[in-house]
This record gives structure tokens, sequence and C-alpha cells, in this order.
């Protein structure tokens, strides 16, 4: 169940808009923070926010690929997937981290750390081959940096 | 118009017509997957690729998408597109499984004739396909969508062109996923149609599943006869049953598709229990010992007691030809005229509806989707005839205005205007509407009757107090249109409001306004019904006439008054007192069961025939099949036993009309061509547009539009002092009314099992505001007492509705018929909570 107060503002912000289907992706992303992921529950409680159908939240839902219909890892990893990380590198950059995470492309570590998923483009071409991860982006990447990247993450976990 | 080439030949079309329905006027099919004449081009899947060679657009390009205009040359053979569409199909193929020996689908299946046709022949894809968990649907669909090919017709069609919102796409580009958001019963009552515009086989006919190819099943154009609409249908049919029923494409009244109550309403004719053998008093006998038994025991009581004791009931659900024969049988024996109707504010209704729908105002369900206002009183589209809120659903996607106008909680896949009114307000309302959009002077410009019709509307006072009052909007919308469209139902109302209605249309006309007027009518050939009785010919005057002891036999043609008389204790009585109860049925209805002689009838689909739609449109359905027992009853699953006998088991039952065709010939007729000749006579006397043809077989297949029993003097006729004469609503009682649902109140429907489960649980709906002064709330299980007995059933309260009405649907689990017929009012009292 969503917290009273959260579901308090998220009624007025919709209140305050002419077609509150336009709100549907911010709905989205707060109940995901509160959540951890969209759930089953919360693409529920979205429609009766939205006056619209489960079904329809879930169209735009499963449509977006930071909007998460299972359970991820505290950090999820978007790996560009795109024409420009493609010609800088994309595949090997991938592979490094299918092996130093032990896992596939759209799979969370054991420990419930990582999740990696691909992207298609994150408009980060300047510094390709480049990923996000938890909203934060890096850039210029091969294994060394991954490796850095990855022991701060899990140091500070 | 636009005059262009299409491989070589020249046509000349409509402007806005796209280059590929301009092929098709042509004769050529360009393929499609994404494109559907109802739905409309969206250019997604990439195959109706042609080549333009000469005009404003060059190159490949989409048919669907580009508008057929003046100098075009196309190709569709050209080498170029050719080649493109193999290749587009190859692309669809890519993840489709291997599985056409064993889909449904095989064998009419768009995909697979374009996969053929395209040229796409081997497949050179050798990598993993992508797979999906399909999800329950329901009883009526089946869902397979490792063969979806992502058109997106399904959804377009469910949410766009239906209104419906839980069917959709899920997911992205190569994930894409057709389903709802869980498992589940599909809510739409049009889901059907799922199975007809799949391109492939994604949503199959669940019912029918694994019982055949298409071409494994006799075929046949059909009639709908599941409401008054008379939608088209394609009947078909295996070892002796009708499997599957589809939509049949029909311009004037159902377009592209049907409802699932049509679509599904068919099992009754081939049920298990269906009665195959002719009874007397309950026992066994063959066809011509009881049709001897009955014109004996007619003559007997004919003798005894005078052709006047003995009365006939006929049912909206026969063919035009049974009833012309029924009444003419009565005729002829100088019986009382037959009964087709409950009572006589029933059979007025109809009467009235027919001798208001005059020429110039009477429209179509096509009319309905071009309408830019549509008024609804007294009429509950979903339920009374499901089509209709799919044509309405078209003119509010294409920018109309829909008014309801009704007592009962009305609700429609589109947004609406609603004002909850007392069936005792509607006409006041109606009164301050034509006030409101129509002037003296244009009511002047249709005569002296219309402008003391107009002069006579009650002013002020009296049209005020019908509450809610009607919006600006709902004003506006109606000054604004140019083509408003009055639909009334025929069921709830009074015939004032029906007259007011037509009166209202015309003025709308005289307004310069493309008016049209639409009427429900309560049966699939009420329109014949109402040609053929006479203003009291009512079934309730002949229980009256039962009961005082003049009519002594009582001839029911496929007529079950079990189902629809309010009064069933009475009713049982009456049936007692008589000396004869001649049933002719293909139902096991408990008339039928109760019969003193009983003759099994042919189903529609059996005998085939004429049917008279809400509209006036007389319309033609050919016999789809013979009759006889289904194989798998005969076999039990196995090959049917081998028995050395003439003709074939269950084969008794023939045409209604022909068995009355005998009694009124006193014996068995052999000559069934004289006797059809004779009939076709009779009918094309009665009905002056059918004089033009020699026979049957000539009506075409958008039938004709008859205007038998219109009658102009009845313009502008009616009494206003009685008609706003508006009953105070005291709070203390309601006025229960009888509606009709989806599914579960309709007699045919009713019987097919796999629309049971869609049957919403039977309800008394009442206003929440008003239960809770009496001291009920929603899902109460309350119990109402009349003298006649009692009824129980769960309560739900509802905020959009009229607050003094009781609403009772027919329902087939509630044994609601414990009502005096007519006007019913129940005090509070009589309502009460069940522990």
């Amino acid at each position: 169940m969503l917290p009273k107060e959260l579901r308090e503002s998220l009624k007025d912000h919709i209140a305050n808009i002419d077609h509150p289907r336009e709100l549907a992706v911010d709905v989205m992303f707060t109940l995901q923070d509160h959540y951890g992921y969209l759930s089953d529950e919360a693409v529920k409680e979205a429609a009766e926010l939205l006056e619209m159908t489960p079904l329809e939240v879930d169209e735009i839902a499963t449509f977006y690929t930071f909007v998460y219909r299972e359970p991820v890892g505290k950090y999820v990893i978007h790996v560009c997937d795109s024409v420009i990380c493609w010609m800088d590198g994309y595949e090997s950059i991938k592979d490094c981290l299918c092996t130093k995470l032990a896992i596939n492309v759209g799979e969370t570590t054991a420990d419930g750390l990582f999740t990696l998923l691909p992207v298609c483009c994150i408009g980060y071409c300047d510094m390709s081959p480049a990923m996000l991860i938890n909203r934060k982006v890096y850039g210029h990447l091969n294994p060394e940096k991954i490796d850095s990247i990855l022991e701060k993450l899990k140091a500070e976990a | 118009m636009s005059k262009l080439i299409i491989d070589d030949r020249e046509i000349e079309v409509s402007p806005g017509t796209k280059v590929i329905e301009a092929a098709a006027q042509l004769g050529i099919m360009i393929p499609r997957f994404c494109y559907h004449p109802a739905l409309g081009s969206v250019g997604a899947c990439r195959v109706c690729a042609v080549k333009f060679i000469q005009g404003p657009f060059k190159g490949v390009q989409m048919s669907c998408m580009i508008d057929a205009q003046d100098g075009m040359v196309v190709s569709t053979t050209d080498e170029d597109v050719a080649d493109f569409r193999r290749h587009v199909i190859e692309w669809l193929m890519l993840h489709h499984p291997h599985d056409c020996p064993v889909c449904d689908e095989g064998g009419h299946c768009l995909l697979q004739d374009m996969t053929v046709s395209g040229g796409h022949g081997i497949r050179r894809y050798l990598g993993k396909k992508r797979t999906y968990t399909d999800q329950f649907l329901g009883p009526l669909l089946q869902h397979e969508m490792n063969r979806c090919i992502h058109c997106y017709r399904c959804s377009r069609f469910y949410q766009e062109y239906s209104g419906y919102r839980d069917l959709g796409a899920m997911q992205s580009a190569n994930r894409t996923y057709f389903g709802r958001f869980t498992d589940g019963i599909l809510e739409s009552p049009f889901s059907g149609n799922l199975s007809d515009i799949c391109p492939t086989g994604v949503y199959t006919d669940k019912p029918s599943r694994y019982f055949g190819r298409r071409w494994d099943y006799q075929r046949s154009p059909s009639l709908c006869i599941n409401c008054s609409l008379g939608c088209h249908t394609v009947a078909s049919i295996k070892y002796r049953e009708v499997k599957r029923q589809e939509a049949r494409f029909s311009e004037p009244v159902n377009g592209y598709f049907i409802c699932d109550r049509g679509r599904y309403g068919f099992f009754y004719s081939s049920l298990e229990s269906r009665p195959r053998m002719a009874r007397i008093n309950g026992k066994q006998c063959t066809f011509n010992q009881a049709q001897h038994a009955m014109i004996e025991k007619l003559e007997e009581i004919k003798k005894n007691s005078g052709s006047a004791a003995i009365a006939a009931v006929g049912s909206l659900r026969s063919s035009l030809e049974t009833l012309v024969m029924l009444a003419q049988l009565c005729q002829t024996k100088r019986w009382r005229d037959p009964a087709c109707f409950i009572d006589s504010s029933q059979v007025q209704n109809v009467k009235t509806a027919i001798s208001r729908l005059e020429p110039q105002l009477r429209v179509s369900l096509r009319d309905i989707e071009r309408a830019d206002f549509i008024l609804a009183v007294g009429a509950d589209p979903i339920n009374e005839a499901p089509m209709l809120a799919l044509a309405m659903r078209q003119a509010q996607r294409n920018g109309a205005t829909i008014v309801v106008i009704d007592p009962r909680p009305v609700s429609l896949p589109f947004p609406f205007l609603y004002l909850p009114a007392a069936p005792m307000a509607l006409s006041a309302y109606l009164g301050s509407l034509i006030k409101a959009v129509v002037n003296r002077g244009t009511a002047d410009k249709m005569g002296d009757g219309a402008r003391k019709f107009y002069d006579r509307i009650p002013e002020g006072k009296k049209l005020a107090e019908a509450q809610p009052p009607l919006s600006s909007e709902m004003l506006q919308s109606l000054q604004q249109s140019r083509r408003p469209i009055i639909v009334c139902g025929t069921e709830i109302l009074s015939e004032t409001v029906l007259s007011l209605s037509a009166d209202f249309a015309l003025l709308l006309q005289a307004a310069e306004k493309q008016a049209g007027l639409f009427y429900l009518m309560p049966g699939a050939n009420a329109f014949a019904g109402g040609i053929l009785s006479g203003e009291k010919d009512s079934f309730l005057q002949i229980i009256e006439q039962i009961e005082d002891g003049s009519i002594r036999a009582l001839i029911s043609v496929e007529a079950d008054p079990f189902w629809w008389f309010d009064d069933r204790p009475r009713l049982e009585r009456a049936l007692d007192k008589i000396d004869l109860l001649v049933v002719l049925d293909y139902l096991d209805s408990q008339a039928a069961q109760r019969a003193n002689i009983f003759i099994p009838t042919a189903t529609f689909y059996e005998s085939g025939g004429m049917l008279i739609n809400q509209e006036g449109r007389v319309q033609v359905a050919p016999r789809a099949l013979l009759g006889g027992i289904p194989i798998s009853q005969a076999g039990g699953g196995d090959h049917p036993p081998r028995l050395y006998d003439v003709g074939i088991a269950g084969f008794d039952p023939k045409a209604a009309w022909l068995t009355l065709a005998d009694l009124a010939n006193g014996a068995a007729q052999e000559d069934e061509k004289a006797l059809q000749q004779h009939l076709w006579k009779q009918i094309s006397d009665l009905i002056p547009q059918l004089a033009t043809f020699s026979s049957i077989d000539e009506i075409p297949q958008e039938g004709i539009v008859c205007s038998c029993g219109v009658n102009i003097d009845s313009r502008f006729s009616i009494n206003w002092s009685a008609a706003s004469n508006i009953r105070h609503d005291s709070g203390d009682d309601f006025d229960l009314i009888e509606v009709d649902w989806t599914f579960g109140t309709e007699e045919l429907s009713s019987l097919s099992p796999c629309l049971w489960k869609l049957e919403r649980k039977p309800c008394l709906v009442m206003h929440s505001g008003r239960a809770e002064i009496i001291g009920l709330t929603d899902v109460d299980l309350v119990e109402i007492s009349t003298e006649t007995g009692s009824l129980e059933a769960e309560l739900r309260t509802a905020d959009n509705m009229a607050p003094g009405i009781l609403v009772l649907p027919r329902h087939r689990k509630l044994a609601w018929q414990i009502f005096t017929p007519g006007k019913i009012r129940i005090r509070k009292d009589q309502i009460r909570k069940k522990q």
C-alpha cells in the first residue's frame, strides 16, 4: 500500500491537470521510487490514481526501458546499445560487465546489487561507449574504468 | 472524382479513397495486414506496397496511406514491389511458428494466403524464435501470441473502434505483446470480432476449436435473431450442427462486425435437450400422429365451443413466413387473431413505432455512425442491441455529442451526457428540447397540426419540474448539429414518447437538419409482429379470456410465455384451465413441456426465411442446414450407429409455417413449392415493396426497406395534458422496470453455455440515496414480495439513475415472474432485507 501522504500528494498533482493521463510517467516513477520497481500492485494503484485501466498503465510502463516491471538490484546499469557505442566497442564493454558481474544482460547479481540492462541510446554519444548507473552517466568506458566504478559502488553499498 | 490507372486499368473513385480501396473496386486485392476498411490506415505492416509510376507520388509506396488522385499510374505487379512485399512477408514470418497443420486458423488465414501468394516459400532464418506466454481470455477466444505478426488490428479494434480498455499492446518492438494486464475474461461484448479481424491465428474461436477447417464447414449466409437489429452472419455447419458463427459484411446494417450475443447465440439449435420428436401428453410419437391429434382435437373444441374458443400465440423470433401463415390460419379458421406481444402497451408501442417510421425519417445503423448528435431516449444500447452501441461509438469518435435520457444506469463504451429521468418525465424533456431548438416559425412550416402541437407544449413551470434540468451543453450541441438522430427504445416507454420522438425528428428536419429516427424493438421480428397484430391483440388478453372461459384451446408457435409473462402462477392457472395446449417449437421450453400436443419445428437456420428488422428492412436468410440430430450426439463421440432406416435421425422438425399450412388445409401437404408460392403472394400483398419481386430469392442481400404501416396522420397528435402529467416521486414507492441485459436475459442466447460465464450476477438496481432511506446497502440480499410470490436477489445501488425506479433484469437465473402485468409499482414495505 502506498503511504497516505504520497498518495495525497500525487492526487493533488493529478487534480491540477486537465488530462491525468499526461502524468502517467511521473506517477509511475514516483511509485517505482517508492517500491523499488513498478510492481503489479503499483500498476493498479497508478491506474486508480490516473483514472486509467491497469492495462493502459501497463502499455506505457512496459514500453519504457526506465520503468522496471520486475525487481531490480540496488544499482541499475543501463549500458548503451546504439549505433555510436557499437562503433566504439559496445560489445566488449557489455561482455566485460557480464563477466565481472557474472550475469547476463537482463539479470540481477545474486547479492542484489547490480542489474544489467541494455538501452538504446542515452544521448551521450560524445562520451561513447557510455552507460548510466542509477541515472548517473559514465563515459569513455574501458575495462579498468568499469572495474573501478563497480568497486566503488560495491564499497558504498 | 479522381481518375487513375491501376495495373493498366482505369478507375474513377470518389475523393479520399485510398489506392488500396480503388484497387479493390477493380477486383485487385492488394495484400494487407494492418489495413482494414473499418479501422482505416496506419501504414504499419508495409505489405500493401505498390509502385507509383506516374503522378504526384513516385516509386514504392504504401497503397493504404495514399489517396487516389488524378493522373496516377500504379502497378501492383511491378518487379520491385513484388520483391519488396516478398521481403516484408519474410520478416513477418521470421518468428511465426510452423503450426499451420494444427492451427485453427489454417485454411482461412490471411498470413498463410499472403505468404504463399507473396512468394515466400522457403524459410531462411535459422535463429531462435521469439516466444510468448499466452493468456486465458475467457470462454470465447483462444490466445496464441506466438503467431502474432504485430499488425495492431486487435488493439485498434478493441480500444479505438469499440472503446473497451482491457486489451491492448504492451512492451515494444520485437517483444510487443497483445493481451490483458492479467489473465481474465475480456470485458468487451464485441470481443468475438477479434477472431474475424486477426489476420492470423492469435485469436481463434474457442467453442469450435479443433472441430474443422473452414473448408470442412457448410458456410451459409444467415441473420442474427438475438435482437431486433438483424445483423448479417455466416453460419458454419459441420456434422449437422451449427458450430461457429462469423460476421458477414452488410453496408446498411452491421458493417463488418457483430456482437458476442449474436455470434455465440446459436447453441440452442443443437442442444442435446432440443426436442426432435413430437409428443402427445408427454409421450413421444410420430410427427404425423401428433399432427392428426392436433387437427382432431381442434375440430372437437371448435364443435363444442366454437372457433372463437381457439387462440394462437406467435413469437418475435419466428420468421415472417411463420407469422404470416399463423395470421392467415387464424383468419381462415375464424380463431382469435394471434397475439405476438405480452400486453397491449407492448403491441401499441411497436405499432406506434411502425406507423411513425416515415421513409424520410428512418435511418440505418450506418447513418448512426455519421450522425453528429444522438439523443437516446429510453434505450440502453449495450444491453438491448449491442451493435447499436458500436455504431454510436463511431459517431462519438467522429465528434458527435451523445445524450442519453433514461431512468436506468446506462453505461456505454464512450463518453456521453446522461440525464437520469423517470419514464414519466421523458415527454417533458422532449418538450423542452423541442422548445429550445425549434422555433414557432419552423413548426408553422410543417402545417397547422405542427403549429398547434408546438403551441400546446406546456410552458415553463411543469417542464421545469423535470429534474435534473437539461444542460446548456446538450442544447447547444443539438442546436449546432447538422445530422441529429433520435434513438428510441420501445420497451420501457409510453407510446407518447415514441410519437413525440418522431414529431421531434420531423421538426428538426423542418429546421433544416438531416434528422433521423431509429427505434429499437422487443424482438428479431417485432416489426412483422407489429404489422400483423391488431391494437389489442396481446397475450394478456388471451389470459383474461381463458380466465373468463371464452378461450378453451391455445396454440403457441415458437413462443414461451413462461419466459416473458410477468405472472407465473396466473399463467399456470390459465394453462391448467384450458382443454388443449398445442406447442410448436424448437426449444424445450416450459410451455413445450406442459403441452398436450407438442410438435417440433425447425430453427431459423434449418428453415431460412424472412425477418423484418426494427428499421423495417425485410431481409432473407437461406436455409443453412437440413436438420437432424448432430453426429456428435447421435454417435456419442464415435461413429453414429448404422441404422437401416430411411431419412436422418431427428429429422422430424419442419418449418413452423409448413405445419401451420397443413393445419390450415386439414391435412399434410405434399407440394411444398405450391405452398411457398401461395405464401409469397400473401407476403407480397402485405408488403407492397416486395411486389416487384417474383420470389423470395430476388430480394437483395441488403434487404428491402418497407414502409407498410406508416401513417402520417398520426403526426403531431399527442395529448400534451396527459403527457406532461408528471407523477411526483413520493419517495415511498418504486416504479419497477424490467430490462434486458447483454447476456442472460435473451431467450436464445441464454442457452449458450459459453456465454454463461459472461453473465453479470443478476441483481436489482436501486438509487443509492433511496436505498439508504429504506435501510438497504449495496450487495444486500433482498426479497420483494407481491400477492403472487416473492423474489430474492442481490441489491446493487447506483447514483446515476432515476431515484423512483427499481430495475429488474429478466434474468434466466431469477424467478422474476411474480408481478401483475402492466405498470408495476412496488411499495417500499414490499422490499425487505434478507438475513
